[in-house]
């Protein structure tokens, strides 16, 4: 049997990322976001995720898309701990029968780590977030 | 040593790439566009079953000026004659997007030292050929990848 890894693909501005389900912990609506001046402009503010206190990024603000800060919060758990990310909506699962392709060489500058590959779904080029480097 | 070339038109400039280079000539179509992607890059596209960059050539070439960072990709109908280049430097497989394809030509190499060319970026340009008495930037792709 063909084994599937399965990706959440979110919705950007009309555009589809994704991240692994492995990552996911929630997905929730931003409510009580509680600001915090002390954090970076990407930041939204904190989130209170099983007592704890989380950062929420904007997304869009962190890959410079443009538009609101979007009406969907998924939470996820990444190499520098759990973060909040502010994202349009969570669209849909994609189960991948392929690994994700490598992004190709000379398009983003080598030291920028927000992409993992890209996937595809039906007729759509799905980018795979990298978990570990959204945080700064 | 003789050559064959692909002809092709950005903005009012004729330019050439080494028909050995070149894998296929499509109409253009939008490519997936990569936030934070380098302002000549119109994304990446799915050819043949594998992930090809697009690049917008006039930009690369220093012909036209940056679009905002982000989303780069134009979202419009592709003007008519609007073309899409799958080119090979290396093992690396490209598209380039270009305003007309012109014609296939049989040119001289170009040798020596690559000119300077006025308002073009001098890593593409390999040199300048004549046709019909007009100017033929031929280019070069072969230090694209190198910062990448």
């Amino acid at each position: 049997m063909e084994e599937t890894t399965r990706y959440l693909i979110l919705s950007l501005e009309g555009e589809s990322f994704a991240i692994p389900i492995t990552s996911l912990l929630e997905i929730t609506v931003p409510r009580n976001l509680q600001k915090d001046a002390k954090l970076s402009e990407i930041f939204e503010g904190k989130y209170e995720y099983r007592g704890k206190l989380i950062p929420v990024i904007n997304l869009k603000k962190v890959l410079k898309v443009g538009g609101g800060p979007g009406g969907s919060l998924i939470v996820i758990k990444s190499s520098k701990g759990v973060l909040g990310l502010l994202v349009d909506t969570a669209k849909e699962l994609l189960e991948a029968k392929q690994q994700p392709a490598p992004l190709p060489r000379g398009i983003v500058n080598p030291s920028m780590r927000y992409y993992a590959g890209v996937l595809r779904n039906r007729e759509d080029l799905v980018l795979l977030l990298n978990e570990d480097g959204l945080l700064p | 040593m003789m050559n064959n070339y692909l002809l092709f038109r950005l903005g009012e400039r004729l330019f050439g790439v080494r028909m050995q280079g070149a894998i296929e000539i499509m109409p253009w179509r939008r490519a997936r566009p990569v936030p934070l992607a380098y302002s000549y890059v119109e994304g990446v596209m799915d050819y043949r079953g594998a992930i090809h960059p697009v690049f917008h050539l006039a930009q690369l070439a220093g012909l036209s000026t940056p679009g905002p960072i982000g989303f780069t990709a134009p979202d419009q109908e592709a003007p008519k004659g609007k073309s899409i280049i799958l080119l090979q430097e290396g093992n690396q497989p490209f598209g380039v997007t270009v305003d007309m394809v012109v014609k296939m030509s049989r040119l001289e190499d170009p040798e020596g030292n690559a000119p300077e060319v006025k308002g073009i970026n001098p890593q593409l340009v390999r040199g300048v050929r004549f046709d019909d008495d007009q100017e033929i930037i031929i280019l070069s792709f072969e230090r694209l990848f190198h910062a990448g």
